[in-house]
């Protein structure tokens, strides 16, 4: 049943530590660790130049707004060097049977479909868990930064920001998501854990080249279909830009979100429906 | 009786190789079922098969009554097929644990331990399974077929690896299984001794065919031969013919019971000095030799 799948990769990774730690919270220590050295050392460096130029010591003693480090953290999570440390469950969770040969034991009681939901599902739970802890995270940075510059603390919303909040966190999930989708067709074809965290990582990052120089060189304006459908790191980039937009932010062109969302969504379900149809013809007795 | 299996023309082809050809066969309710079989001979298709690893390329199968792949069905079967492994990080425990999640169980530490006490695994519970020997995977193998108290089990050689006070521990679990808890076993394994000793009935593949099934007495009584110690056994031996062979210091006739005063009488008349006569059942390998065509005549030898 679909349930037992998904508690039992739960547990599973669950006892994976070193993969708890990589993927999950490596990166929201290091962000809230990294945050406190920042913090301390620009209070150093402020004074220092403070004292030079014989200016006060102390910033301005306006209060630290949480609700804006929420969004920061928010946001951080589909980031793409960070989404490459959510590989390395994505690979754990769908390459992990292929890599312990461990489809044996679990495929004669429950249905293929449903051991592929079960991880699916477990992943993007844990995509919850970890914007979570990036939100956290971005919390953390703001009370450290508090802390060490002696300024008071605030939680307050400009009007729209919780409904652009609650859309970010959507969109960044999705983007996880979606990522993690060419996770789960190159473990199906592959087999293998190693190519599950690389494949996804080398295409990101060949994306991440054709969306900067190699846009020119194609030929292609960010608002084309080809560069939106190409790309779904620029759709994301779209949306986000969109969510994010001031009132008086120049209109983006005409049909430009559509063109994202659909990027987004093709990306996301193609390779899942690639990955399925493969997964149950596959003979998982060769593993 | 009630078939737990049941294979009706089984054909299994990889490219030109027919792994099972035509396999048809069915394993009764109860006790303990050796299937045999030389190398390639379709044991572990027809059990990749049967647990909907992979899928027949034509015939139908059945297990427990439904078809391969009935969920239903499978929740009611635990396997071992193949040397078990199992996630590196994970405790004995935690695979147990893990395993009885996967397949809709209660957490049930009880039970965890009872299964992890009868394979002999209870000093190592609470070991990461990335140092157990491969004989310590086979008895976690066996505990996580067992972890969800199934009707009937596969095991694919449990006893590969093990030493043979882990042979024997394993030889007494399979047979209590079958005695005391119920479960119909599957065996597969090419210690033919074990099987002879620990099976009620057999089954010999060879080439993706059944060739012979059957209980062990049955198989073993069609080979009873007459075991002759006497002098001089070359005398012996043209009397016989190609009926007569060498084993040790005595000549095995095989001839049926009724045939045996008058071969007596002849091997006397020609002088020969009988110190004993009597009659020794087949072994379970010489039925799977001579069944699979890997006995050894002066033929086959000179062929070499």
């Amino acid at each position: 049943m679909l349930a037992d799948a998904i508690r039992s990769e739960a547990y599973r990774f669950g006892k994976n530590r070193m993969t708890v730690f990589w993927s999950l919270l490596f990166i929201p220590v290091l962000f809230a660790i990294g945050g406190v050295i920042y913090h301390l050392v620009t209070k150093a460096r402020t004074a220092e130049m403070a004292t030079k130029l014989n200016l006060p010591a102390t910033m301005g003693q306006e209060p630290v707004n949480l609700a804006g480090d929420l969004m920061n953290g928010a946001g951080a999570a589909a980031n793409g060097a960070i989404l490459v440390f959510m590989l390395v469950a994505a690979a754990t969770l769908y390459a992990g049977d292929y890599r312990w040969e461990t489809w044996r034991l679990i495929t004669a009681r429950n249905s293929r479909i449903n051991l592929v939901l079960g991880k699916l599902i477990t992943f993007a739970l844990l995509a919850v868990v970890a914007m979570a802890l990036f939100m956290l995270a971005g919390i953390f940075f703001g009370v450290s930064q508090a802390i060490v510059f002696d300024r008071p603390l605030s939680f307050g919303f400009e009007t729209g920001e919780p409904g652009k909040i609650g859309l970010l966190i959507g969109l960044s999930w999705v983007r996880i998501i979606q990522y993690a989708m060419v996770a789960l067709l190159t473990a199906a074809v592959t087999r293998s854990l190693l190519a599950t965290l690389f494949v996804p990582v080398v295409l990101g990052f060949a994306q991440t080249l054709i969306g900067g120089p190699g846009l020119p060189l194609l030929g292609w304006a960010p608002t084309d279909w080809a560069a939106q459908l190409t790309l779904p790191g620029l759709a994301f980039d779209t949306l986000k830009a969109a969510i994010m937009a001031e009132p008086a932010a120049p209109a983006a062109p005409e049909g430009l979100w559509l063109k994202a969302a659909v990027s987004l969504t093709l990306w996301t379900l193609v390779p899942l429906a690639l990955a399925l149809a493969w997964f149950q013809r596959q003979d998982l007795s060769k593993e | 009786m009630t078939a737990v299996i049941e294979t009706r023309d089984l054909t299994k082809t990889y490219g030109t190789v027919r792994a099972l050809d035509g396999h048809s066969l069915s394993i009764p309710r109860g006790g303990v079922y050796g299937v045999l079989g030389p190398n390639g001979a379709g044991k572990s298709t027809l059990f990749r098969i049967l647990l909907g690893l992979i899928k027949p390329t034509s015939g139908s199968a059945s297990v427990m009554g439904g078809a391969v792949g009935d969920i239903a069905a499978g929740r009611r079967m635990g396997s071992m097929i193949e040397t078990p492994r199992y996630p590196p990080y994970m405790t004995a425990r935690q695979v147990l644990e893990w395993l009885s999640i996967a397949h809709g169980l209660k957490s049930d530490s009880q039970r965890i331990d009872r299964w992890i006490e009868r394979v002999g695994l209870t000093e190592a519970s609470n070991r990461r399974v990335r140092g157990f020997s491969v004989g310590m995977l086979q008895r976690l193998g066996v505990a996580a077929a067992l972890i969800t108290e199934p009707e009937l089990i596969i095991l694919d050689e449990p006893t590969s690896g093990m030493d043979p006070p882990g042979i024997q521990e394993m030889r007494a679990l399979i047979r209590s299984l079958a005695d005391t808890d119920g479960i119909t076993v599957i065996l597969a394994s090419h210690q033919l001794l074990e099987v002879q000793r620990v099976c009620d009935r057999v089954a010999i593949m060879n080439r993706g065919k059944l060739v012979r099934e059957g209980s062990v007495t049955e198989l073993t009584a069609t080979g009873e031969r007459l075991r002759l110690s006497l002098t001089p056994m070359a005398q012996a031996l043209s009397v016989l013919g190609d009926k007569g062979t060498i084993e040790g210091n005595a000549v095995l006739a095989a001839i049926p019971r009724a045939e045996a005063p008058a071969l007596l009488r002849a091997l006397i008349g020609q002088g020969i000095d009988i110190d004993e006569a009597r009659w020794v059942g087949a072994d379970l390998e010489s039925v799977f030799m001579t069944e699979t065509g890997s006995v050894q005549t002066p033929e086959t030898i000179h062929a070499r």
